[in-house]
């Protein structure tokens, strides 16, 4: 039986509508939080009134907004479409992740209430209390058992690199979310070891997690529109293994306050992670070299490129940890901020409005409201994204030297980074406009499928009834 | 289709392959060689997964170089260590000693002599039959406890008795040690009551 | 990789090396931690925290302080002083052979070399272990932090940035229970160009009554409440000083040694 894609594609649609309907929200929220507590510092007066505002609340509730609000449903959907599409296998039993994709949205929203509340478990990247860990942690399971079993009943057998890459991020995700919130909430291991662990979580969430399921879109999206075969198997091979096995085990920062075995590990894999960027690198430049296909203008094909380059930048700046004395210079300073957004945002968010830019049309059916407004907010996307880094890894060293040369009194240090941080705010407005553009069109693609489902019902019930389903 | 062996670039619609060309080597040397500098660098800082080495110590020796030692303290400390894992457990961390084990040694005229000549036999040679300790009766046997410690442990854990739990009596040095050990010879005759008294205090 | 089993199995195999390295290794080396024994002492540390300062991680974790806060001090380096603790038989040519040695900021096999040349002289030294590094030089703590400083902590709040100053050793920098009160309530009263918003909520503006509270903050003009009013603590906020209060890095261990600066004669 032939499948074609329209078939495939249509099988994907209500899934996907929910994960990018509820990653565009949360996408929205979380940037429109990060700018409010990048607004602490210029007025932090007008925060000292409400403990729903202070900086300490705002800020873990726009990081993990961003992190599991966006980012991984976003990364699910796709990973779904995906295995759907190189599989040549529609999606069955629709229903499943769609329940899921709402547990979800619900997951988040339990989590970002309970920080505002007070409630935060105290661990970067894991603050969400128990029901919005668990909620996340079994909606995911659903919708990833969906998408392996999508993977292990395809037509087209064989695996393509991006299988392996998605695979293996399906397969991340709950491991290391209950071992950690296992080991840091349920049982909470015994002092220092907490914070080891919660190293861990976040290194592999923030940065494998990502990349994984980044890459994954990106080795995709690159040949398909390119028209170009990917190059290569064995190097996407090579960058699969080296990666996967020099990013996992990185994440403890240099002089932390545990055995000096940890951070040397640590520093030893994140150079090793250079191996991984060189590969990916050739993969990329080599993919696209001689395509000639479509150009840069602004649309997918540009978004998937940029959100490529980004991430060989911030696997570099995070490389740059390994080095002892750079990584003790930068490591209290808002340079690890600036490398989490170029990760986050400049990579992974970007490849996937690439990716869902390209995917709803053909799944819902209907083209964007305002097809102009895709390469305006392209462009405010790497406008913010691009300021905000440059900034704060500017900024992030000079509040480094200041902090390491003790006859500057540390009032000075953070006077230093007033500028940045007002450089810094700017980026992050206009990545809320742009993001305000994203959430516009997927809001208003929601909104016209409904219409479109609407009008389908109500002509189906208001339509005359033919003789035979007239009972006689 | 199980492969995705093509050459011809995809036409537009189907899904990407992936060509098959090799692995160059130079990936592999630039691996290796990475693999070398980190390996040098985790050999010199990592302490060899030592829980007690932190940054900056590179590994256990240099920690115990920096250990503070000079000084009375210290040596006070180390001999209160070695006191808690030989000695404590017979004559008790406190020094009260315990019926049927060991006497006491707060208080001890055999402690707090004001030589220590007889005390420094006691660990070195052992010490049996009745002997009289804070006015009470003893007939137990001890074995040379001290025999394998060395000089400065031992003088350290002499020293610690003779001024713990109130005990207020000079030092011990770890050159009293050795003489009293080599004056001793290879296998002494364990002390009694009346071979320490013969010596002189 | 053909198929999805081998993809599974690479990802397994690989998770399972990460997981032992970063949480099977650490909670089998320092899961089972106990306390430790202060250096040159009959110590042990740490102490676990009294109950109002164990509320106040609570209020610490719960407001997020670790969002600008870190709480661990860094070392980079470690040197050796000798210093003459006896002159000896012989003072003055002990005294000229200070002069030509170097005697302080020197690695520890220097200090063995300087000591037995003033001995040899008939003088007594001791070699004292200084910590070095800009933590340290600013004092922020007086050698770093170690696994045994958070021990009792649940959950342990190093943090990741410093916005606002490391608080490892904060209990003894400012030891002052109204100091930590006035800057949490109005930061820039106490710190002129701080970045920290106020957290005014922990505190309660109620009207004087018939005598004024004891708990009240003693606040600048700029920053006190209307006449008549005066600014309390809330329990939350005392709580909060009293952990503040609790957060000390500043004992030798084992694994942080350094000799402690001699205790002021009375």
């Amino acid at each position: 039986m032939t499948v074609n894609e329209k078939q495939i594609d249509t099988s994907c649609r209500v899934p996907l509508l929910v994960l990018f309907g509820g990653a565009a929200l949360w996408l929205v929220v979380g940037s429109l939080l990060a700018l409010a507590a990048s607004l602490t510092f210029h007025m932090p007066d007008k925060f000292g009134d409400c403990s729903w505002i202070t900086y300490g609340h705002l800020q873990p509730a726009a990081d993990d907004a961003l992190l599991y609000g966006f980012c991984i449903p976003a990364g699910l959907g796709v990973a779904l479409w995906i295995f759907a599409r190189l599989g040549q296998t529609p999606l069955r039993g629709a229903l499943v992740p769609v329940v899921a994709a709402h547990l979800w949205n619900l997951g988040v929203l339990v989590g970002l209430v309970g920080i505002f509340a007070g409630d935060s478990t105290g661990f970067a990247w894991l603050e969400f209390p128990r029901g919005g860990s668990a909620l996340l942690f079994f909606s995911y399971l659903l919708i990833a058992l969906w998408a392996l079993m999508n993977f292990s009943g395809r037509r087209e057998g064989g695996t393509f690199p991006s299988h392996w890459f998605l695979v293996a991020a399906l397969f991340l995700f709950p491991w290391v979310y209950s071992t950690a919130n296992i080991l840091l909430v349920g049982w909470p291991v015994r002092g220092v070891v907490q914070a080891v662990v919660a190293w861990w979580a976040g290194n592999n969430l923030v940065f494998l997690w990502t990349s994984l399921a980044g890459l994954g879109a990106s080795f995709y999206f690159l040949p398909k529109m390119s028209g170009r075969p990917l190059h290569s198997y064995f190097y996407a091979l090579f960058a699969f293994w080296t990666l996967l096995i020099f990013g996992s085990m990185r994440g403890v920062p240099v002089g932390a306050p545990v055995p000096a075995w940890l951070p040397a590990l640590s520093a030893m894999n994140s150079l090793f992670l250079i191996v991984p960027v060189i590969a990916i690198t050739v993969i990329g430049w080599k993919t696209v070299r001689d395509a000639t296909g479509p150009e840069c203008k602004g649309g997918s094909y540009c978004m998937i490129e940029f959100g490529f380059v980004a991430f060989l930048l911030s696997a570099l700046l995070l490389v740059t940890s390994a080095c002892p004395h750079f990584g003790r210079l930068t490591q209290f300073t808002w340079f690890a901020a600036a490398q989490t957004q170029l990760q986050l945002y400049g990579f992974f968010a970007i490849t996937m409005f690439g990716a869902i830019y390209y995917i709803l049309p053909r799944a819902v059916g209907i083209e964007f409201a305002f097809p102009k407004l895709i390469r305006v907010q392209h462009w405010f996307a790497i406008l913010g994204v691009a300021i905000f880094v440059v900034a704060l890894v500017v900024g992030g060293v000079e509040q480094g030297l200041k902090l390491q040369d003790p006859r500057v009194a540390f009032a000075d240090s953070t006077k230093t980074m007033l500028p940045f941080l007002r450089a810094s705010t700017t980026g992050l407005l206009c990545i809320v406009i742009a993001n305000l553009m994203f959430a516009l069109n997927i809001f208003l693609m929601i909104a016209a499928w409904k219409w479109s489902v609407a009008k389908t019902v109500f002509a189906f019930v208001i339509s005359p009834l033919s003789k035979s389903e007239v009972k006689a | 289709m199980s492969d995705e062996i093509k050459t011809n670039p995809t036409p537009a619609g189907a899904e990407p392959t992936a060509e098959r060309s090799h692995l160059p080597m130079w990936i592999l040397v630039v691996l290796l060689a990475l693999l070398y500098v980190g390996g040098l660098y985790f050999n010199q800082h990592s302490g060899w997964f030592d829980k007690q080495v932190y940054s900056p110590y590179g590994n256990a020796a240099e920690l115990e170089l920096y250990q503070p030692k000079s000084g009375a303290a210290a040596a006070l400390a180390a001999g209160r260590k070695s006191y808690e894992s030989v000695c404590g457990t017979c004559h008790g961390n406190d020094g009260l000693g315990k019926p049927g084990q060991a006497p006491m040694l707060a208080g001890s005229e055999w402690v707090i002599a004001k030589g220590h000549n007889r005390l420094a036999h006691i660990p070195l040679a052992g010490l049996s039959g009745p002997i009289q300790v804070g006015g009470k009766d003893w007939n137990l046997a001890m074995a040379a406890m001290g025999v394998a410690l060395s000089d400065t442990d031992l003088a350290n854990v002499l020293t610690y008795i003779r001024s713990s739990w109130g005990n207020k009596a000079g030092e011990v040095t770890a050159d009293d040690i050795k003489a009293i050990r080599a004056s001793l010879g290879a296998r002494p005759q364990v002390m009694t009551h009346d071979t320490l008294m013969a010596l002189p205090e | 990789m053909k198929n999805g089993f081998a993809i599974f199995l690479t990802a397994f195999l690989v998770l399972v090396t990460s997981w032992t390295a970063f949480v099977l290794g650490p909670q089998l080396q320092l899961g089972r931690a106990r306390q430790v024994a202060v250096l040159n002492s009959s110590d042990v540390y740490p102490t676990s925290r009294p109950g109002e300062a164990a509320q106040g991680l609570v209020v610490y974790r719960a407001n997020g302080c670790a969002a600008c806060h870190t709480e661990q001090v860094q070392q980079d380096g470690v040197v050796c002083n000798v210093v003459l603790s006896s002159a000896g038989k012989n003072p003055s040519a002990v005294s000229n052979l200070l002069a030509t040695l170097k005697l302080s900021g020197i690695t520890e096999e220097e200090a063995l070399a300087a000591g037995d040349k003033i001995s040899a002289a008939g003088g007594k030294v001791e070699t004292h272990i200084i910590p070095t590094g800009p933590d340290i030089a600013r004092g922020w703590g007086l050698r770093h932090s170690v696994a045994e400083d958070f021990l009792y902590d649940n959950p342990v709040q190093l943090g990741s940035i410093r916005i606002g100053p490391d608080l490892a050793d904060v209990g003894r920098r400012l030891p002052d229970a109204n100091w930590q009160l006035l800057h949490l309530y109005a930061p820039k009263s106490v710190a002129k160009d701080s970045l920290m918003p106020p957290f005014r909520y922990l505190f309660e503006t109620k009207k004087i009554g018939a005598t004024p509270s004891p708990d009240a903050l003693n606040l600048p003009r700029e920053f006190a409440p209307a006449d008549g009013y005066e600014v309390v603590p809330k329990p939350e906020a005392k709580h909060l000083a009293a952990y503040l209060l609790s957060l000390h890095a500043d004992v030798p261990l084992y694994d942080a040694p350094f000799t402690p600066a001699a205790p002021a004669k009375p």
